[in-house]
């Protein structure tokens, strides 16, 4: 009986390891879709189901996942789209863990992801390869000489990743307790030392925390350009004086007197919607109308873009180096980038956010259909955003403001 | 087979399993943990430990962290102990008995968030002070959750924790004998005198026990202070957690070698609590 046992568990460990071995073979295989023609790859992807690995903080965004794309998908093409929620450097995470490992099907067939994610996915050989330009709806909507297309905060793109959707930075504010919202640096030291406690924003380590800061940055900096094109922040020594110097200052009278920031955007979001704070923040132009209508923020919630302009952001998707199903992420990729599936990600009841596709190459129909959208009241308008529109930073002064935040602000 | 009757190779062989899983699975994670410690640009070397013990962060956040540990186990065993030692003739009683252990049916993450509920600024209790007219404003209220003492994290672990306390006791008492009180009194004992030499003995090796249990168990946490912290100082684990998890991945081998650096206070705590109390304890178990 014991020795049976034992037994079974030497048989057991052998196993394991021999799974492990022969998992390593067959690489490149994945990466072979590539070469193939778009209608084979069409065939190729009916029936099969696809694995969609995204944040799902959001219930808009996981409602336009799984009721409207997720139907239609099925319904045109025959593919199956699962949503897996799941943070992204976790999902990044995962990849590399599996590509140490040497495994060469994995469980993700679509990530989504930007910035410094995509920056490290593609030093690190996490993605497929160059498959955008491969997407019908990419060749056709979508104008190639727009930066967005090209680099992606600093990290050149090279078709290893498609883009999903644009969105702008706003400032969400409730107009019952503010009656001239701060949109400068000066106004919002002012409002700050009249209304201790009512603002923060959130820790730098947080996407949207350190958007707050670029902004910042933009403004102290005189909207430098270098800010755009180097990628070394070296320059800024000589100059940061102004930026960290501010953020001291205004430290005092912010939400418990700057000795601690919310970890997240969703805590930030929290403390706005009990009335703790008056002000909230974030990408997406349209993302406050949907936590209106849910009541999560106050009926008075409204929304304006700061005098320094506000930075645009393109966020993407991308396929694994290991998809076990290449050909189903590619057709569901292109679907997402129909004018149909942009659209209807533009309504406020599902996501809200801007499209990526060129407007003047739709067809008249759907130009019109994009016209007479209601994005909601809380929204700015079209001209309003991109008057004030402003390029995203590369991605090394994301970190260089993570680093230092701590020691120059929050220590001292 | 006739390895498998050998009586000294025995005991061995069953608990292989066990210790094939432990080994497995722990050993290859501790393992493969120290060895990402020390790689740096893909090359090896102990630049992450060497930064570490400059870093200023890092200290803080390693006395930050002893502190809380601390404070939430001597709390935690003190309240835990005196429920127990007072209301043991109840406790036995099954309906006591659950109305006690109902904290350590919360997931730590659900106890935490109980806590944020309770006392943060625009919690109950904050809400219900500024109706009963105690503060004028809901800001007045003190900052016991995100607060730089840590009260938070203190509260919610004293709150999970000493349900685990009583149960971990109880036994001790059901077993201890209560003739020795006796023997006690008629020599003319005072009840200072009856705890001292008839309970004492038997009830501070697993109090020692418990409060390695939950010093490690606290040391080394993540999800309570994750949620229940502040910006700065951080406790190791998440400070550590961020390293990890930071965009910029050459910062990777200090979150593995500040958890190394965690383990090994954990485990050199361990020893030198057992090895100064060994002794007593073989006596104690030879008889009394």
């Amino acid at each position: 009986m014991k020795f049976k046992l034992t037994a079974f568990i030497i048989l057991l460990s052998m196993g394991l390891a021999a799974c492990n071995s022969s998992s390593s073979n067959g690489e490149g295989q994945t990466s072979e879709v590539l070469d193939k023609e778009w209608n084979q790859i069409e065939k190729e992807a009916e029936g099969s189901t696809v694995n969609l690995f995204m944040w799902g903080g959001d219930n808009g965004i996981n409602r336009y996942i799984d009721d409207w794309v997720a139907p239609r998908l099925k319904e045109e093409y025959g593919v199956t789209l699962k949503r897996r929620p799941m943070d992204t450097n976790e999902f990044i995470q995962k990849l590399q863990t599996e590509k140490k490992a040497g495994k060469a099907e994995g469980t993700i067939d679509i990530i989504w992801i930007n910035g410094e994610n995509f920056k490290n996915a593609k030093e690190n050989g996490l993605l497929i390869g160059s498959f955008a330009s491969k997407l019908p709806n990419n060749k056709k909507y979508i104008d190639p000489n727009k930066n967005f297309t090209k680099s992606d905060m600093g990290t050149e793109i090279e078709g290893m990743e498609a883009p999903w959707g644009n969105v702008q930075f706003v400032m969400w504010y409730d107009a019952a307790k503010v009656e001239n919202p701060p949109k400068n640096t000066e106004e919002l030291k002012a409002f700050a030392e009249k209304n201790p406690g009512k603002f923060t924003y959130p820790n730098p380590k947080d996407f949207t925390g350190n958007a707050f800061l670029r902004h910042v940055l933009y403004e102290k900096t005189g909207k430098d350009k270098m800010l755009n094109e180097k990628g070394d922040p070296s320059w800024l020594d000589a100059k940061d004086d102004a930026f960290w110097d501010y953020l001291k200052e205004i430290s005092p009278n912010l939400w418990r007197k700057g000795k601690t920031y919310p970890e997240s955007l969703t805590q930030l979001d929290q403390l706005y919607s009990k009335g703790e704070v008056w002000f909230t923040f974030g990408f997406n132009e349209a993302r406050g109308e949907g936590l209106i209508k849910d009541g999560v923020f106050p009926e008075t919630t409204k929304s304006y873009v700061l005098d320094v302009g506000s930075i645009g952001n393109t966020h993407y998707l991308s396929i694994p180096f290991n998809s076990p199903n290449p050909a189903g992420a590619m057709v569901a990729i292109n679907f997402m980038e129909s004018p149909d599936a942009q659209l209807a990600k533009m309504d406020p009841s599902m996501w809200g956010e801007g499209m990526v596709l060129d407007t003047e190459r739709l067809p008249d129909d759907l130009q019109s259909d994009l016209q007479a959208l209601d994005r909601g009241k809380a929204v700015l308008s079209t001209n309003e955003l991109e008057e004030a529109y402003l390029p995203e930073l590369n991605s090394t002064y994301i970190d260089w403001i993570k680093e230092h935040w701590l020691n120059e602000v929050v220590k001292k | 087979m006739k390895l498998l009757r050998n009586k000294k190779v025995r005991p061995y062989l069953h608990i292989a399993p066990a210790f094939l899983m432990i080994a497995g699975l722990l050993g290859y994670g501790v393992i493969n943990g120290i060895l990402e410690s020390l790689q740096m640009d893909l090359s090896w070397s102990n630049e992450a430990y060497r930064f570490l013990f400059v870093e200023s962060t890092f200290w803080t956040s390693l006395w930050y962290t002893f502190y809380i540990t601390l404070i939430s186990t001597l709390i935690a065993l003190m309240i835990g102990f005196g429920i127990t030692h007072f209301l043991f003739p109840y406790l036995v009683k099954d309906r006591w008995k659950a109305i006690i252990w109902v904290p350590m049916l919360f997931p730590h993450f659900a106890a935490g968030y109980l806590i944020v509920l309770l006392f943060s600024d625009s919690g109950w209790i904050s809400g219900l002070s500024y109706k009963a007219g105690f503060i004028s404003g809901l800001e007045e209220f003190p900052n016991l959750v995100n607060d730089s003492m840590g009260i938070g994290i203190i509260l919610t672990y004293v709150w999970k924790e000493i349900p685990f306390v009583v149960l971990m006791l109880l036994p001790v008492y059901v077993q201890m004998d209560s003739r020795l009180k006796d023997v006690v009194r008629t020599l003319g004992g005072k009840k200072r005198n009856e705890f001292l030499t008839a309970q004492w003995p038997f009830l501070w090796p697993t109090i020692i026990e418990i409060a390695i249990i939950l010093f490690a168990f606290i040391f080394a946490a993540f999800e309570v202070p994750y949620l229940l912290g502040v910006t700065f100082p951080q406790m190791t684990p998440v400070l550590a957690f961020e390293w990890f998890f930071e965009g910029n991945w050459e910062q990777r081998p200090l979150a593995f070698a500040a958890m190394v650096v965690v383990t090994l206070i954990i485990i050199s705590f361990t020893i030198l609590i057992y090895s100064t109390t060994q002794k007593y304890r073989h006596r104690l178990m030879r008889g009394s």
